[in-house]
Parts: C-alpha cells; sequence; structure tokens
C-alpha cells in the first residue's frame, strides 16, 4: 500500500481537481490515520482474501438487452439550458491542447 | 387538528369522503414548510403544487396518493426544478427530467410541495454538512439535536407533519437511522425495487430510494406505488409488483425473528434496552418466535470500514461529472483542466472533499488489492454471514442506533466498538440489499428511539407484517413532532 | 536491416447502429452541434447507462470474424481520467473482462500468409467532438456515448505492409458485416500504433513509441516505414529512444512529437455498478452470427469455387462492399458471372470514377444489367452494341430490350433470316464464290462486308460467319 503523508493526499487531490486547505489536508490525514486502523481490521478476518470481491448486493445477472431504436434526442436549447458559456450551440472551454 | 396531520391511509378517506381537497391540503403544507425553522427545505414548489392540486377534482377512490401531498430529498431529478443535491457545485441545475420515482409519485396524482435538505450529495449520517448548514430534529426546539442524515430534510418534513410521505435515499442507513431519531417509519425496500434513474449517486451498488411515512400501513401503501421495472435502470428489479399490504393485520404464528447477541452487546443504554425488549415482548405475543444469535463481532467491527471504503470509492467516480462546464456554477481558467479545478474547489465542501481523497487513494492502483478489494471481500462475507441467518430466520430485529439523535456538540470515539458497531450496523442492509424498516419503539427525553426490521430479498410484506405488530402493541402511530412529548 | 520491428495496433470501430452503447439518443453522422444528445450524454446526475443489444450482437460478429474467445457473461468496467471530452469523467469499458479474447486473423504479405494474433477486443463508448478554434475549443456532445470496438493486436506484426493489411482486412470485416462504415478518414476506423525495435533474436523489447491520429491506411504504412527508419537510426547512432506520443505529418511524410510520454496514468478501473453482469445464451450467438451479413471472405470463396472468377476478379469486386453486393444482386438474375464481373469492373467503374459518384448512385440497377448481359451471351446484341444500349439505361429507366429496339439495335441471330441474306448476297456474287474456292480468304471478308451493308450492320458476326462459310462449302 502506497504511504500516506501529506504530499500524497495533495497530489490525490490535484488529480481529483481540486484543493482543500492546508488545514483541511491535515484533518484529512489525520482521519487517515484512524481509517487506516479501521480498514486494517478487514485484514484480520481469517481467511478474508479467499472470497471473491462482491461488486453487487446479491448474484444477479439479466439477459435483458435494450433494442436498438433510438429516441426523440433533447431539443439543443434544453441540453444545453445549464450551461453558461455556450457559443454556436456548443459548450466553449479554453483552448484544449495536447 | 388539521387532516393534514393525518396517515396517508386517514388522509385519503377524508380527500374521497370530500371533507378536504387536495388544494386545501397543498395550501397547507406549503405554509407549514415555510414556517418550518429546522432547515429543511432547499425550495418550495409553489408553481407545482398549486396547479396540480387545482387539477385534481374528482378523488380517485383507489389510489391512495391521490392529492397527496409529499417531500423530496434534493437528490431526486424534478423536471424544471432546481435539484442542487445540498451542493454549491450544483447550485441552479435545473434538471429536464423527472427522477422514476418523482415521475412515478406523480402520475399518481400525488402532489410535491418542496426539495427538502440532505447531508451533501448524500454523503453523510449527520444532517449538518449540507450546504445550507445543519439541518435541526423538530422533536428538540432547543436546535441542539440531530436529526441523523443523509436524509434530513425528508425527515423532518413527514416529522414536523408537514407532509404525510416523503422520499429519501439510503446508501449506509440514511433513511432508517434518521427515522429513527425522528420517530418515524423509515423503509429501504430490496435493492432494484425502486428505480434509481434520476437519483443522484452516491454509491450505486449500495444506493436505494427509500422513504418516511407515519404508519406501517402508509409504508407498506407507498410501494407499490413507486416501485417496479425501469428500462432506464439497468439494476432495477424485473419482478412483478405485489400488494405488500397483504400481510398486514396478519399474526406472526410462524415468524422466526433474529436478534444478533454481539451487536446488543454493544449497546448500553437502559431506555434503549427497555424499549428494545418490550416490543420483542410484542413480537412473542403475536407469536413469532425471537432468538439471540450469534455473528463474529470482529466481522461486525469491519461494517463500518467496509462501507467507508467501498462508498467512498463509488463516489469518487460518481462525482466526477460535476465541473461546472455542462451545468452547475461556471469558473473561469486558461485550460479546461483549471475550469474543473476551480468548480470543483469552490463547489465541494471540505468534507465530501476528504471522503474523495479515501475513495481515490483506496482505488489507486498500488492500494486496490488491500483497501478496495478486500472491502468488496469483506462485503461479500459479511453478506454470507447475514444470508446464512436469514435461512432460519425471516428477519434480523435490531435498535436502529444505540441513543435518541445525538446532540450537534457530542463527539464519537471512531474506534469504539459503540461507533463501529451500534451506531453502523444498519449498513450491512445496504451490503445485502435486503429490505429493511426503522419504526418507533419508544422516547426518552422526549426524543424517540427506533428499532430496525430486515428481512430476506424481495420479502418487503413479511418486513411489513412484522413491523406492524410492534406498532399495534406499542401504538406509535402517527407520531409527530408537534406534539411534546416528555 | 539490424533491427527487428515490433508493432502492435490498437484499432478502434465506430459502430452504425441506430442508438448509442448506453444510451437511446440517435447515432448520426454530421448532425448539427449537440441535436443528438439525451441526459445521459450530457452526464446530467441521475442518468444511467443501458447496454444497446445490437451493439452486443455486432461485436460478436466481429470477434466471430477475429476468432476470438467470446465470453458467456457480459461486464462492464470504469476508466477515470478527466478530460474536455469525456461528459462522466469516466468511460464505461471492459477492461477486466473484454468480451472476445485471444484471436486472430490471417494476412497474404509477398504470397505468404502471416498470422496476426489479437489479444483482446471490446466495447466501450466515444467521446465528444471537440472543434477548436483561435481562442477556445467547442464541444459537441452527439459523438459521446457511441459504440465503440477496441481490437487490441499481439505485438507480432513486423512492418508497415502487414500493418496495413491487417487494418485493411479489419476494415472489410466491419464493413461487410454491416457494423461500421470503416473509413479512416471519417473517423469510423481509428488506427494506433504501438512500435518499438530490437536487434534480431533479442527477447527484450525495446523502448516503444506511440503513433496517434493517422487519417488514412496508406498513412499507417508510411508512418511505420518512417518510424522504423527513424528508431533505426537513433539506435545505430547510439542515441536511446525516448517513449513519445507521435503523430504523422503528411505534407513531410514524417513522424513528430505529439508529447512526451509519462507514467502510465492509473485509471482505477473498477467493475461498473450501474450494470448487473449480462448472461449471453448459445442461443443468442447463434442467432447473431447466423444472421450476420456474408463476409468478404466468403463471398470470395463463393466467387471464386462457384463462380469459377478468378482470383484477381474476385478481389476487385470485393474492394468495395457495395460493389459486391451490386454483383450479388445481379446474380440473383442471370448466372453470368465473368461477363457481369467485367462489365462492373470496367464499364461501371469507369462511368463511376468519371461522374464521381459511387455504385450505390448508379442509376443501372442489378436486374437491368443482367438482363443486358444476357442479351449479350444469346447473340441478341453485340457487345458494341450492347455499349450504346448500356447508354442509353443511364437515362432511361426502360428494359434493354426496349431500349435495344428503339435504338434499333437488336443484333439479328435468327439463322433462317442470316441464311436468306447470305443467299441474297452469294446470288449476287459469283465471283466471290470462285475466290473462296480457289483458297483467296478475303472472299470472306468482302461477302461479310456485303451482310452487313445489306443489314446495317446487325447481323451476329460469329453466326453470320459460321453460316456463310458453311454456305460457300456447299457451293
Amino acid at each position: 500500500m502506497k504511504e500516506i503523508n501529506k504530499n500524497v493526499l495533495k497530489d490525490a487531490a490535484h488529480r481529483l481537481l481540486f484543493d482543500m486547505t492546508e488545514e483541511q489536508y491535515d484533518v484529512l490525514e489525520k482521519e487517515f490515520t484512524v481509517l487506516v486502523k479501521q480498514m486494517d481490521l478487514i485484514g484480520t478476518i481469517e481467511g478474508i482474501d479467499d472470497y471473491q470481491p462482491m461488486t453487487f448486493p446479491f448474484e444477479v445477472s439479466t439477459s435483458y438487452m435494450r433494442d436498438d431504436i433510438p429516441d426523440t434526442p433533447l431539443p439543443r436549447e434544453v441540453a444545453l439550458a445549464n450551461a453558461k458559456d455556450v457559443v454556436d450551440g456548443q459548450i466553449k472551454l479554453p483552448k484544449v491542447v495536447g | 387538528m388539521s387532516y393534514l396531520d393525518l396517515t396517508i391511509t386517514d388522509m385519503h378517506e377524508a380527500l374521497v369522503a370530500k371533507k378536504v381537497t387536495p388544494l386545501e391540503l397543498a395550501k397547507e403544507a406549503l405554509e407549514r414548510a415555510k414556517a418550518n425553522n429546522d432547515n429543511a427545505f432547499e425550495g418550495y414548489m409553489d408553481e407545482q403544487a398549486l396547479s396540480i392540486a387545482a387539477s385534481l377534482k374528482e378523488p380517485e377512490v383507489n389510489n391512495p396518493f391521490w392529492g397527496i401531498p409529499f417531500v423530496i430529498k434534493d437528490n431526486f431529478a424534478t423536471r424544471n426544478f432546481p435539484t442542487t443535491g445540498s451542493s454549491n457545485i450544483l447550485k441552479d441545475y435545473v434538471p429536464c427530467f423527472d427522477a422514476t420515482a418523482v415521475a412515478k409519485l406523480l402520475q399518481a396524482h400525488a402532489v410535491p410541495i418542496a426539495k427538502s435538505t440532505l447531508d451533501e450529495l448524500a454523503m453523510g449520517g449527520s444532517g449538518i454538512t449540507g450546504h445550507k448548514g445543519p439541518t435541526f430534529n423538530p422533536y428538540d426546539s432547543k436546535h441542539e439535536r440531530m436529526i441523523g442524515g443523509s436524509s434530513c430534510g425528508s425527515a423532518v418534513s413527514v416529522a414536523a407533519s408537514i407532509v404525510p410521505f416523503a422520499l429519501g435515499s439510503d446508501t449506509g442507513d440514511s433513511v432508517r437511522k434518521p427515522a429513527g431519531y425522528a420517530g418515524l417509519v423509515g423503509m429501504k425496500p430490496t435493492w432494484g425495487r425502486i428505480s434509481r434513474y434520476g437519483l443522484f449517486p452516491f454509491a450505486p451498488s449500495l444506493d436505494h430510494v427509500g422513504y418516511f411515512t407515519r404508519s406501517v400501513e402508509d409504508a407498506a401503501l407507498s410501494l407499490a406505488v413507486i416501485a417496479g421495472r425501469d428500462l432506464e435502470d439497468s439494476t432495477s428489479s424485473t419482478r412483478p409488483v405485489e400488494d405488500y399490504t397483504r400481510l398486514l393485520k396478519t399474526d406472526l404464528k410462524g415468524i422466526r425473528v433474529a436478534v444478533i447477541k454481539e451487536i446488543m452487546d454493544t449497546i448500553t443504554n437502559p431506555t434503549v434496552l427497555k424499549a428494545f425488549d418490550q416490543s420483542i415482548v410484542a413480537l412473542r405475543e403475536a407469536g413469532a418466535v425471537v432468538d439471540n444469535v450469534h455473528f463474529d463481532k470482529r466481522l461486525l467491527g469491519t461494517i463500518y470500514p467496509t462501507y467507508i471504503t467501498i462508498s467512498c470509492s463509488e463516489v469518487t467516480s460518481n462525482n466526477a461529472n460535476l465541473d461546472g462546464i455542462k451545468f452547475g456554477p461556471r469558473f473561469e481558467g486558461n485550460t479546461y483542466q483549471e475550469v474543473m479545478f476551480n468548480a470543483r474547489t469552490a463547489g465541494f465542501s471540505e468534507l465530501i472533499k476528504r471522503r474523495f481523497v479515501i475513495g481515490s487513494f483506496a482505488l489507486m492502483r498500488e492500494n486496490q488489492d488491500v483497501l478496495f478489494l478486500r472491502a468488496q471481500k469483506c462485503r461479500r462475507k459479511i453478506v454470507d454471514t447475514l444470508n446464512d441467518i436469514l435461512k432460519t430466520y425471516d428477519a434480523v430485529y435490531l435498535p436502529s442506533a444505540p441513543t435518541i439523535a445525538p446532540k450537534f456538540k457530542d463527539s464519537h470515539d471512531q474506534l469504539s466498538d459503540e461507533y463501529l458497531i451500534a451506531d453502523n450496523h444498519l449498513a450491512f442492509g445496504n451490503f445485502a440489499g435486503l429490505p429493511s424498516l426503522t419504526l418507533p419503539i419508544g422516547f426518552e427525553k422526549g426524543m424517540p428511539l427506533g428499532a430496525n426490521v430486515m428481512g430476506r430479498a424481495f420479502e418487503e410484506a413479511k418486513v411489513f407484517q412484522i413491523a406492524q405488530a410492534i406498532e399495534n402493541k406499542t401504538g406509535y402511530r402517527n407520531l409527530s413532532a408537534k406534539e411534546v412529548r416528555v | 536491416m539490424n533491427f527487428e520491428p515490433v508493432i502492435g495496433l490498437e484499432i478502434h470501430v465506430e459502430m452504425k447502429t441506430k442508438s448509442k452503447m448506453f444510451s437511446r439518443a440517435p447515432v448520426t453522422f454530421g448532425a448539427a452541434p449537440n441535436t443528438s444528445v439525451l441526459p445521459l450524454d450530457m452526464a446530467f446526475p441521475g442518468t444511467m447507462p443501458v447496454v444497446n443489444k445490437q451493439a452486443v450482437i455486432n461485436t460478436i460478429r466481429v470477434c466471430d470474424a477475429l476468432h476470438m474467445s467470446i465470453d458467456r457473461e457480459l461486464w462492464f468496467d470504469r476508466k477515470n481520467y478527466f478530460y474536455s471530452d469525456l461528459p462522466k469523467g469516466y468511460q464505461i469499458t471492459q477492461a477486466k473482462r473484454p468480451i472476445g479474447s485471444d484471436g486472430y486473423l490471417d494476412i497474404e504479405v509477398d504470397g505468404r500468409t502471416k498470422r496476426i494474433e489479437i489479444e483482446r477486443l471490446h466495447m466501450e463508448e466515444d467521446t465528444c467532438m471537440q472543434h477548436h478554434l483561435s481562442d477556445g475549443t467547442l464541444l459537441d456532445y452527439n459523438r459521446a456515448g457511441i459504440p465503440l470496438i477496441e481490437i487490441v493486436s499481439r505485438p507480432n506484426i513486423s512492418s508497415g505492409t502487414e500493418a496495413m493489411k491487417y487494418v485493411e482486412k479489419i476494415r472489410s470485416i466491419v464493413q461487410y458485416s454491416d457494423v461500421s462504415d470503416g473509413k479512416m478518414e471519417e473517423g469510423s476506423l481509428r488506427c494506433d500504433v504501438n512500435i518499438s525495435l530490437r536487434p534480431y533474436g533479442v527477447s527484450k523489447l525495446g523502448t516503444k513509441c506511440e503513433i496517434k491520429n493517422l487519417n488514412s491506411i496508406a498513412n499507417v504504412e508510411k508512418a511505420i516505414e518512417f518510424e522504423i527508419a527513424r528508431q533505426e537510426k537513433l539506435l545505430l547512432s547510439g542515441i536511446p529512444v525516448e517513449q513519445e506520443t507521435r503523430r504523422y505529418d503528411e505534407m513531410h511524410k514524417e513522424t513528430v512529437l505529439m508529447r512526451k510520454k509519462t507514467d502510465a496514468v492509473d485509471y482505477k478501473y473498477f467493475t461498473e455498478p450501474n450494470i448487473t453482469p449480462i448472461v449471453l445464451s448459445e442461443d443468442f450467438i447463434q442467432h447473431a452470427l447466423e444472421t450476420c451479413p456474408e463476409l468478404a471472405d466468403s463471398k470470395k470463396a463463393r466467387y471464386m469455387q462457384t463462380y469459377g472468377l478468378s482470383d484477381y476478379d474476385a478481389n476487385t469486386l470485393l474492394l468495395d462492399k457495395d460493389v459486391s453486393a451490386y454483383f450479388d444482386e445481379a446474380m440473383k438474375h442471370s448466372p453470368l458471372a465473368k461477363l457481369l464481373a467485367n462489365w462492373i469492373s470496367v464499364d461501371i467503374a469507369g462511368y463511376l470514377n468519371k461522374e464521381n459518384k459511387t455504385i450505390v448512385d448508379f442509376p443501372i440497377e442489378p436486374k437491368r444489367l443482367a438482363e443486358l448481359i444476357t442479351m449479350i451471351d444469346k447473340g441478341d446484341i453485340s457487345n458494341k452494341q450492347a455499349r450504346s444500349v448500356f447508354e442509353a439505361m443511364l437515362t432511361s429507366k426502360d428494359a434493354p430490350r426496349v431500349l435495344a429496339e428503339k435504338l434499333g439495335m437488336t443484333q439479328i441471330s435468327d439463322t433462317s433470316a442470316i441464311l436468306k441474306v447470305i443467299h441474297e448476297v452469294v446470288d449476287a456474287n459469283p465471283q466471290s464464290v470462285v475466290d473462296f474456292k480457289a483458297g483467296k480468304d478475303r472472299a470472306v471478308g468482302f461477302l461479310i462486308g456485303q451482310i452487313m451493308k445489306k443489314t446495317g450492320g446487325k447481323v451476329n458476326p460469329g453466326l453470320t460467319s459460321k453460316l456463310l462459310i458453311e454456305e460457300l462449302n456447299k457451293r
């Protein structure tokens, strides 16, 4: 497991495209200390790694797939109604490079 | 006493008998909502409420929701009405579609009154993290106590008799815990029973649409209205919707109920224990067998970390779409990254940022095995253990919390058994997707106490049956914070 | 050359289903921006993915054509990253359980067959289109969510030519199966190349470079050839190859640095919790395969074995899916494969080139062409006459027979009618008979000329010649 320190936490936050105040990183670091202890409890359960990871609450599978019939699309004004920077019917961003 | 103070069942009778009209109920509900000072609402749906209510002329005898006012937790999309998730990052976001649960209620001619506050983006259990500040428990006029969360505003709206029904969502206990703190029936059915389309996702593998009522019968009636297969939600169940009231008024002969000893051991409050014991007497008097069963204590202690790991991981991904570009407040920047960065830094509160970092950390390549995947393994073990118990028992029955609603200033020792187990066990109902209902069983210092009935997957009717037996004995039906209790 | 090129290709195929991979919005090409979107495509909170059955059917068909093992359960994963063209902040893809694994494609290079191994094939969704202006970038969400198939080969391609053949064959498969238009120029087929060099006999792989944004199959070959040369030059000079992402500059015919490759991005993959696993029954898979439109390889076998066409003729017809479809339709009305193939490859192709049209817009339907061919074969008109009728058919809906009559172009193949004329002409030219008997061949030519003059050139030349000689021998 990756070591937890403030730099790692800052890097993780930045990769999620946000930042926090220094104090908050301190709070987070403390939270992590407690959390890691709590998560360690999971590791103490005998035979835990013999279990398969579970994504869904129960074994549920389906054979259903949607028929390939298109719906009426949204009117453009509705699709873009909540966007604040619209030019020529498209959402505008600073120029994307790379 | 007003007709608005009644249960759905009784309110429906009054509407059918034309003793009251939907418009009268709607107007009064709006007034009460606006007069409420528990910080329970994000927005009032005056226009919709009044126009819908005014259009309802002839009562539908067989439709219990006709003309009934209801409240919607503000993480359900409502068409043409702002839906914020109680977060600044979704300020002024107006969806162009209704969540399916909302649409079904509107189809049943129920009347939407308001959008209620929640812990920001549903990520909390205290009701204090919404962008408008803490939501208060209407049972405590001093405003010292929380109502829990994340469905805090919806709980207030029903507990304060503003409406008899409110939509909520439950990922770890977000309907069932506040229900216990607020003297309500809080229902979380089986995973997939109610469509999640339009519910802002927290952790899809744990999320459930849930709701609050003031009686078990109301809860049983409500389920059929909003349950059902939805082609917009691939995870919604194809099982037919049942008559969930069909086992009400049936005694509990042949029913076996399990109480988990190791969880009870972590609960020490004598009032809680006494009320709980009394409710067990009720179960036995109705004919049920109630046994103590064993559940590995160490495994119980992993419920909370398993929940935190899985939910934070999923939620980090679910909220990656919040960047101010398609919706929400738009920020400047020299690059698209800066635009997103500035929006997310300003828009998310510190608490949920921390949760996102935790989730992201658990999913990192170097950590996934020991953190995220291991939590998923632990989930399976916990679910297997629960389902084993439910092979021979129809339900698990436990207090919904170890105490009455805590005061805001009280803190938790986060590593104590009480915190890990007593306060967070309800989450295993989300791990296993089992139907789970909280109902009131007593009071302390005028504050409600709750207990929780959890049954087998898709056996909601039996859960209601068991719960009603308790309700019949306690008489705690249609409790309201408007009435002061000692 | 001292170095062995080690090349792997990653191909993305854009499906032309009617609706998107997870959203019901229509799949459109060239529509006005943001007019083909639904809430899910805009990543509005609370929207959820629902898998498109046809996209799965298409994928099964391509898996089968590439001899891949098909997973009987569909599982999806989230690939988490931030980018301007990614509305949800994650892409739904198949990381851990791709629907297809361990397949291959045989290609023909220099008369040899080479087997290109294919590691995996999976479904995912496309991203927004970005229109770059001088002062910003505009986002068009129409493309967001369109179904994609990603095909990842093992790195056992060894040259630009092999790569080109591989891509051509994949293009043929996706076009013939109706899965995709498969046009690199339009973006419905995209190809990324990973290429490194290593000394022959060494097993350790060299540092690889990625080449992206290739816009034609020809450029795939050219870019690879340039890149091999570039890397070789570096290595021979003792300069290490650096991990880079490059693009191909068509004008200068060279690969150009786009960006240095940094550490591999951690996409934090996890199972998509909003899509419960989908079971693919044997019936479903069989049905998908049985109803798949015929692929080029199968058509080729049929053209050569059943119709007796040559390898060359078959290949020519199969270069374009619509052309082979035209041929197949024409063959329903006539068994004259070779003749049809010729007319299609020469006369029709010539016309289409001149008019800059495709066979889809060609005004002569296969049935009418077949009728024309039948007339030629029966001798009702000559080849020369047929070409005139052909011209007429371009602007008229009439049957060839009708047009031939209108043009007075019916060839006379009736033996008795021809004999009548032969008798007349021979009777009128007794000296020619003498000349013929004396061994003077030009007598025949002279008489045929007279017959042609008398009949306006309408007699079937071959038949006339035969009958004339018979008659002369009788005299």
